[in-house]
């Protein structure tokens, strides 16, 4: 399992389509991910979930994947949150 | 099992005495009056669930005293100031005022001295009064506070109603949860909660709910966010639902020991509540929506004292035993076919 610190560099915060962005990279993995907020954790591959959170320019959020792809995973969802949500690379 | 890591967080750290007092008279509709010290009624904060009745502390020994419950002063307590003498108790009085209580209530009409209420006010300590008998109130300021304080957690899965059964459907994303929800309200069953699931533990009940943001919203797999209640209706949805049984579903898999008679209940402990769990693996052909609608009604059952695969096992056991006794093997069910009858 990796744990790791983020924070949403994304201006609208995590809304609808970020999350959508978010879900869509992370369903590609077998590893499962989680997102650790407010003291909750939720499932990082459910989109429903991700805007539960509604989380705003600047939250911080740890990251948790877990299985046999969680390294390369994560490396995958950190850049994801780097960049804003941007998917410019295939 | 996604209920090993689940991490309790409590609703909420603390609640204003005036947060506190508007409840109770809006939501218990409770008839209470200020007496003392309403000003600080903001700022005086209430941690604890328990209340205090603080008869050891009124009579001078305030040794372990609880004094960051709410106290609540009754017939007892008030009969004791008469019993030893105003001017004795003003002095225990006035060294329970010094510690930091949240809020003094005076049930049963009664009321405290003058001299009494001065202190609260000089100690800022609200002090109001109820007509409730004691035990009364102190039963609703508690389940109340309970509410309040509750922990609670956040779950990924889907919630629905069936048959007045609460079934939580667990299991991996994209295993179809949100699909079983929808397939079951349009059955005429209601939901709960899709995706996202509050847990509540209240009296060691645990009641699922939804956020304040997913509420009634599904995620369809290829289709996007649908609203239940709008689509459906209010007869599709709920707030709030005990969770009685589990559903976990999962993919089929050799290796995978699946229950054969229903004699080995599994249960799974959720916030320290054991729930029923079942372990329901997918395979072609299996109907989950059919499989949860007869999982409830087993459910109801054996709640009303009918167990299937023991009552089978008891017939087994009796057919068993007879042998010796050189009752047939085996039997047809029916003697003798009259025709094509019933």
């Amino acid at each position: 399992m990796v744990k790791k610190k983020v924070t949403v560099q994304h201006e609208a915060g995590i809304h609808a389509r970020p999350a959508s962005i978010i879900v869509k990279e992370a369903t590609r993995f077998a590893s499962e991910f989680h997102i650790h907020m407010y003291g909750y954790r939720i499932n990082g591959k459910s989109i429903l979930g991700l805007l539960t959170l509604a989380a705003e320019h600047g939250a911080e959020l740890e990251l948790e994947m877990d299985g046999p792809d969680e390294e390369e995973a994560m490396k995958k969802m950190v850049s994801l949150f780097n960049n804003g949500f941007r998917m410019d690379e295939k | 099992m996604p209920f090993k890591n689940i991490k309790a967080v409590p609703r909420k750290e603390h609640i204003t005495v005036s947060f506190l007092v508007e409840q109770l008279r809006d939501k218990l509709s409770l008839d209470i009056r200020s007496c003392a010290a309403e000003s600080s009624c903001n700022d005086r904060m209430i941690t604890d669930t328990d209340l205090h009745r603080p008869g050891l502390a009124m009579a001078g020994y305030v040794d372990l005293f609880s004094h960051q419950r709410i106290q609540v002063i009754g017939n007892s307590e008030r009969k004791y100031i008469d019993h030893i003498g105003e001017d004795v108790c003003l002095k225990a009085f006035h060294e329970i005022t010094k510690f930091p209580i949240p809020v003094i209530f005076l049930t049963d009409n009664n009321m405290l001295p003058d001299a009494f209420l001065q202190l609260a006010e000089e100690a800022r300590i609200p002090v109001f009064q109820s007509p409730m008998e004691t035990t009364r109130f102190m039963f609703l300021v508690r389940d109340f506070l309970e509410d309040q304080f509750a922990v609670q957690t956040m779950l990924h899965g889907s919630m629905v109603d069936v048959y007045g059964v609460g079934i939580l459907i667990s299991g991996k994303s994209g295993i179809g949860k949100s699909e079983v929800a929808l397939d079951l309200v349009e059955r005429g069953h209601r939901v709960v909660s899709d995706d996202v699931i509050i847990l509540t533990k209240k009296s060691n009940v645990l009641i699922a709910s939804p956020t304040d943001i997913n509420k009634h919203f599904m995620e369809i797999r290829g289709l996007g966010i649908v609203d239940v209640m709008s689509m459906f209706g209010i007869r599709a949805i709920r707030y709030q639902k005990r969770v009685e049984v589990i559903l976990e579903l999962s993919l089929w898999d050799e290796s995978h020991h699946v229950d054969r008679t229903g004699l080995n209940r599994q249960n799974t402990s959720v916030l320290g509540i054991d729930i029923p769990t079942i372990n329901l693996p997918i395979t072609p052909g299996k109907n989950i929506t059919v499989i949860a609608e007869v999982i409830a009604m087993n459910h109801l059952l054996s709640h009303y004292g009918y167990d299937a695969a023991l009552a089978f096992q008891q017939k087994i056991q009796d057919r068993i035993a007879g042998k010796k006794t050189g009752s047939p093997v085996m039997q047809r069910a029916v003697e003798y076919f009259e025709g094509d009858l019933e």
